[in-house]
C-alpha cells in the first residue's frame, strides 16, 4: 500500500491534530490556550471527516462546467461528508465563540486565566 | 392532527420572531414563549394520545421529500411522542416556574430557553444520526447559554467546565458517526442498524465511539464532575429541566441507538450503569448541599436506567414497563425536588425544617422522596419489583444484589435529609414565601406521582388484587386533616370497623389469619379509641396510622408475594411517620427507616429467588424454594425480623418506641411488631423443618430468639425511662415468640401464637397506662415518679394485673404461656437455649418489680401533689383489655383448643390433650380454671385478713420522719429507683454493652468514610474532569477490545 497518498496523509494529519488538541486541553493551564486546543481538536475531526469522503481523482461535489451532470455520480467525491463537515464547522464555531464568551466572563470575575483558580465547586 | 414538524417550526419561528421584534416588553416575550411551548406540548400530547389508543400509526417525516440517506427523517411513534411530551411538559411547567427569572434575564434567555426545549424534542424525534449530533450540540450550547446568563460566579466556572466536557464528547460522537457512515453509507439509524457494522473490528470501534459518547452524555460516574457542578450552581428551576428534561432525552437516545450495539457490549453497558448508580449514590451520602445532592441522585437514577437498558436481554417484554416506571418516577420526583429546593432556598440540607410550616409542601416533599425510593403506591415500586423479578427469573442474581445495594445507599441520604426536615429545630430559619407560579408545578407533579402509581399498578399482574378502597379512604382522611382530632378519630374507627366486616369473610376458616386480623385491626380500633384523649388537630396522624393498618390488613389478605411486600412497605411508611412524631425521635425514626428499608430489600431479594424457582408469585412459592434456599429463606426472615426487632436488628427499637407517645407506642409495639411474627410464620410454614438448610436456619433462629429474650429483659431492667423499659421488654417478649416458632413443634407453635395474643393484651395495657402517666407527668423517668397509687388507683390496678400476667405467675394467663413454653423446650430437648430463656424469664421480675414499685409505691413527689388519674379515654381500652385477660386466664381453652386444632394439620404430633378444663402434655398437666379459682379464693381471704387487721393501724404521713440533718445535693440520685439494679448491672452489664450498636455504627462510619474518600476525585478543576473523560473512554475501550 502506498502510504504517501493524499487520503492517508490527510487522515493521519487529522488524527494527529485531534491528539494534539486533546494534549493541549489536558496540559495547558491558561484557559485561552485550552480553547485553542479545543479548536485544534475540532479541526482535526473536520479533516478526518473530509478525508473519509474523498475518492481519488474526483472533484468537488459542485455542479459546474467541469462536471457532467448526467455522469456526476462518477465524477465527484462523496458529497455527504462535505455537507456534514460544513455543519460541523459551523457548530464548532458556535461552541468556540461561546467558550470565549465564558473566558471573558471568567476573566472579568477573577482577573485570572489559570484554570485551577476556578475550582470552587468540588466534592 | 398537527404534523410533528411543527414542533420545530413553531419553536424556531417564535424564537426568530422574538429576536427580530426584540423590543417587546420582557413579560410579553416570556408569555409568548410559554404559549409556543404550550402549542408544542399540545402537538405531542395529541400524538401520544392517538398513538396510545391506536388511533394513529407511527409516522415518518422526510425533509424536502427525499428518502434517507439523502434527507433527514423524523419519526413520531409512541415512545417518541411520550418522551417529547415529557420534555414539553417540563418545558412548560419549568418555564412557568422560572417565569420571573427569565423575565429578569431578558429576551436572550427567553429565546435560548425555547431553543433548548426544541433541541430536546428533535433529539427525541430524529432518526438521523448526524442530525442527532447537531441537536445534541444545540442542546449543550443552549444549556451553556442559559448558564452564562446566570449572574453567579460559580455557575460561570461550572458552565465552562460543562462546555469543555460536552465539546470533547461531541467530538468523539462525530468521529464515531463519520466512521459509521464510512462503513454503512448512511446516516439513518435504521440503515445503520440493518448494516450490523458491530461485527467488523472497524465498525465495532465506530459503534463504540457513538455508544460511549451517548453514555457520557448521561453523565456516568466517575467521569461526571462537570455535570454535578452544573447541578449545584444553576438555579434549581433550571436544574429541574436538566435533570428531568435533558436527562430523559439523553436516555432516549441511548435507547434509540442500542440496536446498533453488538450484544457483547451489553454487559459493559450494565456495568457502567451500575457503577454510576452505586458510586454516585455513595458519594451523595457525604453531601450536604441540597442541589449537589440532588445532582448525585439524578445521576444515580440515570445509572440505574442505563443498567436496565444494558440488562434488556434478560428483561424480555417487561423492559418497556420497567424503564418507563423508573424513568417517570425519576422525572416527576427529581423535577419536584429541584422545584422545592428553589422554593425553600436553603443550600444546606439541614436547614429544610422550615418546610414543615407549609404542610402542602411537606407532603409533596415526602411524596417525591418516597417516589424516588420506590415505595408503594408510586410507579417506581412496581418498576423495581418487576425488574428484580425478571432478573431473578433469568438467573441474574448479582445484578439484583447490586441494584438493591445502590437503592439502599440512595435511601441513606434521602431519608436523612427528609427526617431532618421533619424534626430538626426550625425557629431560626426564615419563613418560606411561595408565589403561585412556583407552587403549581410541584403540585401538578406531586399529584401525577399518585396517578402514575395507580396506572403502573394496572400493568403488574400480581398487583391485580390490590384493594384501593383503603387507600382512597386514607386520601379522604388526609383531605379532612384540618378538622379536630375527635372527628377524624370517629371516622377512622368507623372506617376500620367497616373494613373488618368487609375482610372477615375472606379469612373465615383460617384461624391464623383470624388471630392476626384481630390483633391488627381489632388493635387498631382499641388504639384509635384511646386517641380521643388528644385535644387538638393532631395533623398528619390519622392518614399515617391508617396507612399502617391498611398495610397490616394487606399482609393478612395477601394472596401473593407482591401483595405482601406492598402491604409491608405501606405499613413501613405509616409507622415511620408515627414513630418520628416523638419529641426526640429524629435519630431513632431514621434508624428505624434504615432497618426497614434494608429489610424490605432483603425480603424482595428472597421473594425473587422464590419466584425464580417456582415460576409464579403465589404464596406457595415460599414452600420448598429451590434456588439457593438457605440464602432465600434467611433473607426473607431477616426482612421480617427487622420488624420483630430480633437480636442484631433491634437497635432501632428502644429509642423509636421509647420516644413515642402512649397510643403510638401501643400501635408500634403491641401491633406493629406482630407483622414480623406473621411474616415469620408464613416463611416457616413454607420452609418446614425437614431439609438440612431448614434445620440450620431454625437452629440459628432459635438462638436469635433466645438471645433476644435475654438481652431484652436484662436491658429492660437497667432502664431509667419507663417507656424504654417497656420497649426493651418488647424485644425480649418477641424473642420468646421467635424462639417458640423456631422449635417447629406443636407445643412450640402453640406457645408462640399464644404469646402473640397475650403479649398484645398485657403490653397494650402497659403502653397505654405508662404512656398516659408519662404524658401526665411530662417525663418517662421512673425516679421522678413515685407514690402515685393514691392519685391513680385505676392505673395501679391495671399495671398490677398486667405485670402479673407478663411475669407468668399463676393464676393469670401468662402462666399458661410459660407452662407451654417449658413443656415445649423440654420435649424438644433445647436445653441450652432453654436455660437462657428460663434465666431471662427470671430477669423479667426485676424490671416488672421496678416498674410498679417506683411508679406507684414509695413517696409522692411534691410536684405531683395535684396530679389526677390519667385520661379516661386511655382507661376504657385498658379495662377492655384487662377484661379479655381475665376471660382467657379463667378459660384458656377458648384460645388454646382452636389453636391446637388448627396446628394439628401442620404438626400432627405432640398436641395438647384436654380433659374438661385440664390440659396435659407428655410431661404434665395444668388446669387454668381451677388454679384461677384457688388463687382467687386465697387472694380474697388474704385481702380480707389484711383489711381487718389493718383497720386500727396508725397511718404514717409522708413527712412523718426524720432526716439526718442534711439533704443531699441531688436528691433524686438517692432515690431507690435511680440506677435501681446497680449491683446486677455490675454483674450482668456486659451482656447489654452496645456491641450491636457499635457494630452498626462501625458499618455506617465505614460507608461514610468511603464516600468521603471517593468524592475527592471531584477536584473542581475542569481539566481534571476532561482527564476523567479521556481515561474513562480508554479504560472501557481496553475492556471491550
Amino acid at each position: 500500500m502506498d502510504y504517501f497518498n493524499i487520503e492517508y496523509i490527510s487522515i493521519v494529519t487529522g488524527f494527529l491534530l485531534i491528539l494534539l488538541g486533546l494534549f493541549a486541553i489536558l496540559t495547558q493551564k491558561n484557559i485561552i490556550k485550552i480553547v485553542i486546543g479545543f479548536s485544534l481538536f475540532d479541526t482535526g475531526i473536520h479533516i478526518v471527516m473530509v478525508s473519509i469522503g474523498y475518492i481519488r481523482n474526483r472533484t468537488a461535489p459542485i455542479l459546474d462546467e467541469t462536471v457532467n451532470i448526467k455522469d456526476a455520480a462518477n465524477q465527484i467525491v462523496d458529497p455527504v461528508p462535505q455537507a456534514l463537515v460544513l455543519t460541523a464547522i459551523i457548530i464548532g464555531l458556535g461552541v468556540t465563540a461561546l467558550m470565549l464568551a465564558y473566558v471573558l466572563k471568567l476573566h472579568k470575575e477573577k482577573k485570572s486565566l489559570e484554570i485551577q483558580n476556578f475550582s470552587d465547586l468540588k466534592w | 392532527m398537527v404534523s410533528p414538524i411543527h414542533i420545530i417550526t413553531i419553536s424556531l419561528g417564535i424564537a426568530f420572531a422574538l429576536g427580530i421584534f426584540g423590543n417587546l416588553p420582557k413579560k410579553i416575550s416570556a408569555i409568548i414563549m410559554l404559549i409556543a411551548i404550550g402549542a408544542i406540548t399540545f402537538i405531542s400530547a395529541q400524538w401520544a394520545y392517538a398513538l396510545y389508543f391506536g388511533n394513529a400509526e407511527t409516522t415518518q417525516i422526510f425533509t424536502a421529500g427525499f428518502k434517507p440517506p439523502y434527507s433527514i427523517n423524523l419519526q413520531m411513534g409512541i415512545y417518541e411522542a411520550f418522551f417529547s411530551l415529557l420534555i414539553n411538559i417540563i418545558g412548560l411547567l419549568g418555564g412557568i416556574y422560572l417565569f420571573n427569572t427569565l423575565v429578569k434575564q431578558g429576551k436572550n434567555a427567553i429565546i435560548v430557553f425555547l431553543i433548548l426545549i426544541m433541541g430536546l424534542n428533535v433529539i427525541v424525534l430524529t432518526q438521523d444520526i448526524f442530525n442527532l449530533f447537531v441537536f445534541l450540540e444545540v442542546q449543550s450550547i443552549a444549556t451553556a447559554g442559559l448558564i452564562v446568563l446566570h449572574k453567579n460566579k460559580d455557575s460561570i466556572s461550572s458552565g465552562f467546565k460543562y462546555m469543555l466536557a460536552t465539546g470533547i464528547i461531541a467530538g468523539l460522537l462525530l468521529i464515531g458517526i463519520i466512521f459509521s457512515y464510512y462503513f454503512t453509507g448512511s446516516l439513518n439509524i435504521a440503515d445503520i442498524i440493518n448494516a450490523n457494522i458491530g461485527l467488523s473490528k472497524g465498525g465495532a470501534v465506530a459503534v463504540f465511539l457513538i455508544l460511549i459518547a451517548i453514555v457520557l452524555e448521561l453523565k456516568p460516574f466517575p467521569a461526571n464532575g462537570w455535570a454535578i457542578d452544573v447541578y449545584q450552581s444553576v438555579k434549581p428551576g433550571f436544574a429541574a429541566i436538566i435533570s428531568a428534561g435533558s436527562a430523559s432525552a439523553a436516555f432516549f437516545v441511548l435507547y434509540k441507538i442500542l440496536p446498533i450495539v453488538p450484544e457483547n457490549f451489553y454487559n459493559v453497558i450494565s456495568a457502567l450503569g451500575i457503577i454510576t448508580f452505586i458510586g454516585s449514590n455513595l458519594i451523595g451520602i457525604k453531601q450536604t448541599n441540597t442541589n449537589r445532592l440532588l445532582g448525585y441522585s439524578s445521576i444515580g437514577q440515570m445509572g440505574l436506567l442505563i443498567t436496565i437498558l444494558g440488562l434488556s436481554p434478560y428483561l424480555g417484554d417487561k423492559l418497556t414497563f420497567i424503564a418507563f416506571a423508573i424513568l417517570i418516577s425519576h422525572y416527576l420526583a427529581k423535577a419536584g425536588l429541584f422545584w422545592l429546593s428553589g422554593i425553600v432556598k436553603q443550600q444546606n440540607i439541614k436547614n429544610w425544617s422550615n418546610l414543615r410550616k407549609k404542610p402542602v409542601l411537606m407532603v409533596l416533599f415526602g411524596t417525591f422522596i418516597f417516589t424516588l425510593l420506590g415505595f408503594p403506591p408510586f410507579p417506581s415500586f412496581f418498576g423495581k419489583w418487576e425488574l428484580i423479578m425478571q432478573l431473578s427469573a433469568s438467573g441474574q442474581f448479582i445484578w439484583m444484589a447490586l441494584i438493591l445495594v445502590g437503592s439502599f445507599i440512595e435511601g441513606i441520604y434521602l431519608f436523612r435529609w427528609f427526617s431532618n426536615s421533619l424534626k430538626s429545630e426550625n425557629s431560626k430559619l426564615p419563613e418560606i414565601k411561595i408565589s403561585l407560579n412556583k407552587f403549581i408545578p410541584p403540585v401538578i407533579f406531586g399529584v401525577a406521582t399518585y396517578g402514575f402509581g395507580y396506572f403502573a399498578g394496572t400493568f403488574v399482574e400480581a398487583a391485580g388484587a390490590i384493594n384501593y378502597i383503603p387507600l382512597l379512604f386514607i386520601a379522604f382522611i388526609a383531605l379532612i386533616d384540618f378538622l379536630p382530632a375527635w372527628t377524624k378519630n370517629t371516622i377512622s374507627i368507623a372506617g376500620v370497623i367497616a373494613y373488618i366486616f368487609y375482610l372477615y369473610p375472606s379469612v373465615e376458616g383460617d384461624l391464623l389469619r383470624q388471630i392476626f386480623l384481630g390483633i391488627f385491626l381489632g388493635g387498631a380500633v382499641i388504639t384509635l379509641f384511646s386517641g380521643y384523649y388528644y385535644k387538638g388537630k393532631r395533623l398528619g396522624f390519622y392518614p399515617m396510622a391508617l396507612a399502617m393498618f391498611a398495610g397490616l390488613a394487606m399482609l393478612i389478605t395477601a394472596t401473593n408475594l407482591f401483595e405482601i411486600l406492598y402491604g409491608w412497605e405501606l405499613m413501613t411508611i405509616g409507622s415511620y411517620f408515627l414513630l418520628i412524631r416523638g419529641k426526640k425521635s429524629l435519630p431513632h425514626g431514621y434508624s428505624y427507616m434504615m432497618f426497614s428499608l434494608g429489610g424490605s430489600y432483603t425480603m424482595m431479594f428472597g421473594f425473587a429467588l422464590a419466584f425464580a424457582g417456582f415460576g409464579n408469585l403465589d404464596l406457595q412459592a415460599l414452600s420448598g424454594i429451590t434456588v439457593y434456599p438457605t440464602l432465600a429463606y434467611s433473607l426473607i426472615l431477616i426482612g421480617f425480623m427487622t420488624k420483630t426487632a430480633s437480636f442484631g436488628l433491634h437497635i432501632w427499637l428502644p429509642g423509636a418506641h421509647g420516644e413515642a407517645v402512649a397510643d403510638i407506642h401501643f400501635m408500634a409495639s403491641a401491633i406493629l411488631l406482630k407483622a414480623g411474627v406473621f411474616g415469620i410464620i408464613l416463611v416457616l410454614l413454607g420452609m418446614g423443618a425437614e431439609a438440612i438448610y431448614a434445620k440450620n436456619i431454625l437452629f440459628v433462629l432459635g438462638w436469635i430468639g433466645a438471645i433476644s429474650a435475654l438481652i431484652g429483659n436484662v436491658a429492660a431492667s437497667f432502664q431509667e425511662s419507663a417507656k424504654r423499659l417497656l420497649a426493651w421488654s418488647s424485644i425480649g417478649q418477641l424473642g420468646y415468640i421467635v424462639f417458640g416458632l423456631a422449635m417447629m413443634s406443636h407445643l412450640g407453635w402453640t406457645a408462640g401464637l399464644f404469646y402473640t395474643i397475650t403479649h398484645f393484651l398485657y403490653k397494650g395495657v402497659l403502653f397505654l397506662i405508662i404512656g398516659g402517666i408519662a404524658l401526665k407527668l411530662g417525663t418517662p423517668l421512673m425516679y421522678k415518679m413515685g407514690g402515685l397509687i393514691k392519685k391513680m388507683p385505676f392505673s395501679f390496678i391495671a399495671v398490677l394485673i398486667a405485670i402479673i400476667t407478663l411475669a407468668g405467675v399463676p393464676p393469670l394467663v401468662g402462666f399458661a404461656g410459660k407452662w407451654l413454653f417449658y413443656n415445649a423446650i423440654i420435649s424438644e430437648g433445647f436445653y441450652f437455649q432453654g436455660v437462657v430463656v428460663l434465666f431471662s424469664g427470671i430477669v423479667a421480675f426485676l424490671y416488672l418489680f421496678r416498674l410498679i414499685h417506683t411508679i406507684f409505691l414509695g413517696q409522692l413527689k411534691d410536684e405531683h401533689r395535684n396530679v389526677k388519674e390519667i385520661s379516661v379515654w386511655l382507661l376504657i381500652p385498658v379495662y377492655l383489655l384487662l377484661f379479655a385477660i381475665m376471660i382467657i386466664s379463667a378459660k384458656p381453652e377458648f384460645i388454646l383448643k382452636p389453636l391446637g386444632n388448627y396446628l394439628i394439620s401442620y404438626f400432627p404430633t405432640g398436641a395438647l390433650t384436654w380433659n374438661e378444663t385440664m390440659v396435659s402434655t407428655a410431661l404434665g398437666h395444668w388446669d387454668g380454671y381451677w388454679i384461677m379459682m384457688i388463687v382467687g379464693v386465697m387472694f380474697v381471704i388474704l385481702l380480707a385478713w389484711l383489711i381487718i387487721t389493718n383497720a386500727k393501724a396508725q397511718k404514717v404521713k409522708q413527712f412523718n420522719m426524720v432526716y439526718a440533718a442534711e439533704r443531699p445535693f441531688r436528691p433524686e440520685t438517692t432515690h431507690m429507683a435511680h440506677n435501681m439494679f446497680a449491683g446486677y448491672n455490675k454483674a450482668l452489664g456486659f451482656l447489654i454493652a452496645p456491641y450491636v450498636t457499635n457494630f452498626w455504627n462501625w458499618i455506617s462510619n465505614f460507608v461514610y468514610d468511603t464516600a468521603g474518600f471517593v468524592r475527592r476525585i471531584y477536584s473542581g478543576n475542569g481539566q481534571t474532569y476532561v482527564l476523567h473523560i479521556v481515561a474513562y473512554i480508554m479504560v472501557i475501550y481496553f475492556i471491550i477490545f
